[in-house]
């Protein structure tokens, strides 16, 4: 038969998954209790049960340029109905965290993050840079001018060209890896659907509008704090980096000193500053907690996911700490705070297109593809819903969308 | 002695007397727990339940039990792993054992596996097969005796008094199996014309006479031989793989990397596992336990095991080379109980790749063979490359191919078997006993198992053979009438030779006399009475149940005359599964008819027409049958009991017209033990059923 498909099972990519995360995926039996607990899958090939075969068959190739994997929002309700304990939800988080490995650019990169022996080297990278630049400064003298003086306590110029060229770098990086994974999704993909493409421009757009307000994630009732949680953190996020812009292109450009200076608190910039990093420091907690405290709802966490985690809380944790130590008057206590602080934004940067933190992009060029092809598509099942009596049919189901992180 | 309470199945204990006749008569669950109380019917019910019991009593002849002087040997037939439990463990509680083996060393195949599933725990390992030592050990037992290289010649008598002339192997076995494959194509012949034409009644029965296995045969043992007397004997026989030539289509024939998986146990004991064609090392594999998409049955023999020794084998690739693959693509994936554990451990070997499927074809191209499937887990059509491809063959049992047992029995030199080929019993309840008292099968003879089935097989078959031969010495019957010890006396003066005894009785208890008259071999007998009520002249009784005491207990119930509009309705009921099922309609309240009289009788088989003839013209109005399922998935403990007594009833309509009667007044039904609820309805629509006619016009005749 010509139309028969000649596995060659890649034993060591179904070995990266199990140690990626995926320690159970042999178990699944194919019952496809996955497919059908998962709300937002689509009817048409759902997702997971296809990865899990796949995963268990070492079948590379399709994995790796699989949109469906990051339709999947991780409520874990997969995982917490599959009779067998094979952890889909873990299995795609495998597949995912292999899938930004093998398209990032740099590559070795991609290796340093995911690999836990690395660790110490991954991290040494930013805290030594930091500390050079923290040595040349001032020698580690730790009681800077008072008033708080970031400029006086580190040379602005260094931390400007470096923390700009790090995210340069990021941002080149991720654009030639999403730009990779783009032409993998096309090229892997045949798509056969009645209706013509749309545009790239058009998809983008219906993805963001669903990725926003993260309506897909909260198609996934199963975990619906992790919804709240996951919102605030992208919101406080979104938030912090308007306020960084801002303060940057006035101290950059205009050459004005933060606007705080001038009225404390109660400045529209320092409002929107405070509202965000509160948020994302709640929303980080409440993840945090959860993973810690309820591991067979909020999923099995990886290394991959601990370093993420690591870096976006200490980087939000330090930065909220940072504010409440300057408010105290502690001026020493707030340097090292800073110098920390400056340690994680650089390691968020130069990562971000390398470690769990890809998601961002990743998700969003799936979800966009998936729009351009039409796949996405879902009828929404609402939890113990009743089909409509005959007598008085109800409106047709609204069309789910899909969101993002 | 007649005790009034509670149904005989209950405080059994209780109410059994050293030396005295007891009869019970059940008024609690037939009268008490169904009936409205105060009320005349109930009344009646209960006096007629008591007639009835007393002239039971009264009717008991006192006869001696059966005693001979029996020996306590146990046979076993096979040298395999079963064979060699069955011996370990008969000689252990201190039966004597005589330990036939065909091959010139014990052990069967598991002396050929390099590894068994020996079931200890975790069970989630394979484990180096312990047969040799085993073997060794049974060898050196003091009360075992092995007998190497030879065979069964022939089995005569009966459990307590087997004769077996133990043959050394040789060309002999040939002629007797060819002799006894002729005795069997004659009678299926015979058989298949008799049900064509029922019209030539007696010219079968002459043909039938004929079909007699060695009957009055005389033999000279003119050759090296040794007769031993045992007491019971346990088949063992086990098992061959089945023909692969009908696998041709899968490659097998063709290419030299298509294997069985028998051989390629052979080649795992080699030590490595080498391709057949090259001699190059094996790093896949895919093994085929399903069938392809034409063939109807082609695994019919495979059951469980073929799934664990593919599991197996795909353990010992993996354990081979590191990086090797095992396919494993198959039907349904059985792995009952505890291997379910070994299931998983090797599903979770990254290396190990599992699919539902179907074959489409095997072709090679290349150097490797591609192996095509439809209806994968994958959702498509698959195709995998490999090595080696290993078919999984069906297990035959070796009775397929001879009788092993070479019975001198009238009803032939065979165990009745199944359509497949496998012993046929009551397969649910009495796993190892065969038709043919006193012989128990065991292993894979009787049905397929793997290693340590076949041990736990073994020693049940042993305790099952100790069994027989300790009741046999104490003149009782072996399950499932165990300790029963009345058995059918002949009154021979009478007898027309009509071999319906010998014919039907499913034990093959009767051998016959040159003139034609029914030889008994009491302790082959199961005491169901099926002889009793095939038998036209009623020459056949047991001290406690006969023509006579049925007859007569029906002939003790009051009948109303029909002015009174009380009909009576007398159902025979199997005491085995109908009679447990009217207790628990009684034990749960169930109320029905109080105009029904139950009478119990060992098995339905057992019904002889005159009672029905008695209970009509003594006025009952109308008879049930209620018997046990039949069919493929029969549930009568005799076999075919339920079976006879519906074909006997086929041709009771003579009867009914001679007394000029609706053939309505007689319904036969079928009941499984659980079917309690339908106790009442079955019993409340016949009643309606006979409304719809007259009274028996013979009430006060």
């Amino acid at each position: 038969m010509a139309n028969a498909f000649i596995a060659e099972p890649d034993l060591q990519f179904t070995k990266d998954l199990i140690r990626a995360g995926a320690t159970d995926l042999k178990k699944c039996y194919q019952c496809a209790t996955c497919s059908v607990a998962c709300r937002i899958s689509p009817d048409n090939n759902p997702y997971p049960r296809k990865e899990m075969i796949w995963a268990q068959w070492g079948i590379k190739d399709r994995l790796l340029n699989d949109p469906d994997v990051w339709l999947c929002h991780q409520c874990n309700d997969c995982s917490t109905q599959c009779p067998r304990g094979a952890y889909p939800g873990d299995v795609l988080k495998a597949v995912r965290k292999l899938n930004i490995e093998q398209s990032c650019w740099p590559s070795f990169l991609g290796k340093l993050v995911g690999e836990p022996s690395l660790f110490v080297l991954a991290m040494g990278i930013p805290v030594v840079i930091v500390l050079l630049l923290t040595y040349f400064s001032n020698g580690f003298n730790f009681s800077g001018p008072t008033p708080v003086s970031y400029p006086g306590f580190i040379a602005y110029l260094p931390i400007q060209i470096i923390y700009s060229l790090a995210l340069l770098f990021a941002v080149v990086s991720i654009r030639v890896s999403l730009k990779n994974y783009w032409n993998k999704l096309e090229a892997h993909n045949p798509v056969d659907v009645q209706s013509p493409r749309k545009g790239f421009i058009p998809s983008f757009i219906e993805a963001l509008q669903e990725i926003l307000p993260h309506t897909t994630f909260k198609d996934c009732e199963a975990n619906n704090i992790r919804y709240a949680a996951h919102l605030m953190v992208f919101w406080g996020m979104i938030g912090l980096l308007v306020t960084t812009a801002i303060v940057a292109f006035n101290l950059d450009i205009l050459h004005k000193l933060p606007p705080s200076r001038y009225g404390f608190l109660w400045v529209p910039i320092k409002i929107l500053g405070n509202v965000s990093a509160v948020a994302f420091v709640l929303g980080l907690l409440i993840m945090l907690v959860r993973r810690l405290t309820v591991p067979d709802e909020a999923g099995n966490s990886s290394y991959f996911d601990w370093f993420f985690l690591f870096i976006i809380c200490g980087t939000g944790f330090t930065g909220l700490l940072l504010e409440l130590l300057r408010f105290a008057g502690s001026t020493s206590g707030t340097y090292f705070v800073y110098m920390v602080h400056l340690m994680f934004i650089l390691s968020l940067f130069l990562y971000l297109p390398f470690s769990k933190f890809a998601h961002l992009g990743y998700r969003t060029v799936a979800i966009t593809w998936g729009k351009s092809v039409g796949r996405n598509m879902t009828i929404p099942v609402k939890p113990n819903y009743v089909p409509p009596a005959p007598t008085e049919p109800e409106p047709a189901g609204e069309e789910a969308t899909e969101g993002a992180a | 002695v007649v005790i009034a309470g509670p149904s005989r199945r209950v405080f059994e204990d209780k109410f059994t007397f050293d030396g005295v006749i007891t009869e019970r008569v059940n008024l609690r669950e037939h009268v008490v727990w169904c009936q409205p109380p105060n009320e005349e019917d109930t009344q009646m019910l209960a006096e007629d339940y008591l007639r009835m019991g007393i002239t039971k009593a009264s009717k008991y002849q006192d006869r001696a039990k059966f005693e001979e002087e029996i020996s306590k040997g146990i046979l076993v037939i096979g040298g395999g792993t079963t064979g060699l439990s069955a011996a370990m463990g008969a000689a252990k509680a201190g039966y004597g054992v005589y330990l036939v083996e065909k091959e010139a060393e014990l052990g069967g195949w598991a002396t050929k596996f390099p590894k068994v599933f020996t079931g200890e725990p975790p069970y989630d390992v394979i484990q180096e097969s312990p047969i040799r030592e085993t073997a060794r050990e049974v060898e050196a037992h003091d009360k075992i005796k092995v007998f190497k290289a030879s065979r069964i010649y022939k089995i005569s008598g009966s459990p307590g008094m087997f004769d077996a002339v133990i043959r050394p192997d040789g060309p002999w076995v040939e002629a007797v199996n060819k002799k006894q494959d002729g005795w069997r194509a004659a009678q299926l012949a015979r058989e298949a014309k008799a049900a064509g034409k029922e019209q030539a009644a007696s010219s079968s029965e002459e043909e039938a006479a004929a079909g007699g296995w060695g009957v009055g045969e005389q033999e000279e043992l003119d050759f090296d031989h040794e007769m031993v007397r045992v007491g019971a004997v346990i088949l063992a026989a086990g098992w061959r793989p089945d023909n692969p030539a009908q696998f041709e289509h899968l490659g097998y024939g063709k290419y030299p990397d298509v294997i069985t998986n028998v051989q390629m146990e052979e080649l795992a004991a080699s030590g490595t596992i080498k391709r057949p064609s090259n001699g190059a090392p094996v790093s896949s594999v895919a093994f085929i336990d399903c069938a392809d998409e034409s063939a109807e049955h082609p695994f019919l023999f495979s059951s469980y095991v073929p799934n664990l020794v593919t599991l197996k084998q795909a353990g010992y690739v993996r354990e081979s080379n590191p990086d090797s693959r095992a396919y494993l693509f198959y039907d349904d994936m059985r792995t009952p109980g505890q291997y379910e554990k070994y299931y998983q451990t090797m599903q979770n070997d990254p290396g190990v790749f599992l699919s539902k499927g179907k074959v489409v074809s095997v072709s090679n191209d290349s150097d490797q063979l591609t192996v095509e499937l439809k209806n994968t887990l994958l959702g498509e059509r698959l195709g995998v490359k490999v090595d080696l491809v290993v078919l999984s063959t069906g297990m035959i049992p070796v009775t397929k191919d001879s009788a092993v047992v070479n019975l001198k029995y009238r009803q032939g030199p065979f165990l009745p078997e199944n359509p497949y080929g496998f012993n046929d019993s009551h397969f649910i309840c009495f796993p190892y006993e065969t038709q043919r008292t006193g012989i128990y099968t065991a292993g894979c003879v009787r049905q397929p198992m793997d290693f340590m089935q076949c041990r736990i097989d073994g020693a049940g078959a042993a305790l099952k053979a100790i069994q027989c031969v300790e009741l046999t010495a104490q003149g009782k019957a072996v399950h499932p009438r165990a300790g029963d010890e009345s058995y059918p006396e002949l009154f021979l003066q009478r007898c027309t030779q009509c071999k319906r005894c010998t014919d039907e009785c499913p034990f093959g208890m009767y051998d016959e006399k040159p003139d034609g008259t029914p030889l008994p071999n009491p302790t082959r007998c199961r005491r169901c009475g099926i002889c009793m009520g095939s038998c036209p002249e009623r020459i056949i009784s047991f001290r406690d149940y006969s023509v006579d005491i049925v007859g007569s207990m029906i002939k003790s119930l009051h009948v109303p005359d029909e002015y009174e509009e009380k009909p009576r309705v007398i159902c025979f009921i199997c005491e085995n599964d109908a009679y447990p099922a009217v207790d628990m309609a009684g034990i749960n309240g169930r109320q029905y008819s109080p105009f029904i009289r139950f009478i119990p009788l060992r098995c339905l088989g057992t019904i002889n027409l005159v009672w029905i003839a008695d209970a009509l013209s003594k006025g009952i109005d109308g008879i049930m049958l209620i018997g046990c399922k039949y069919g493929d998935d029969y549930q009568c403990h005799f076999v075919k009991g339920s079976e006879l007594a519906e074909y006997r009833m086929g041709k009771i309509s003579e009867t009914l017209q001679r007394l000029v009667l609706e053939p309505e007044r007689i319904e036969v039904h079928q009941l499984a033990i659980d079917e309690y609820e339908n106790i009442p309805k079955l019993v409340d629509a016949f009643l309606e059923t006979l409304g719809e006619f007259d009274p028996n016009p013979y009430k006060g005749f």
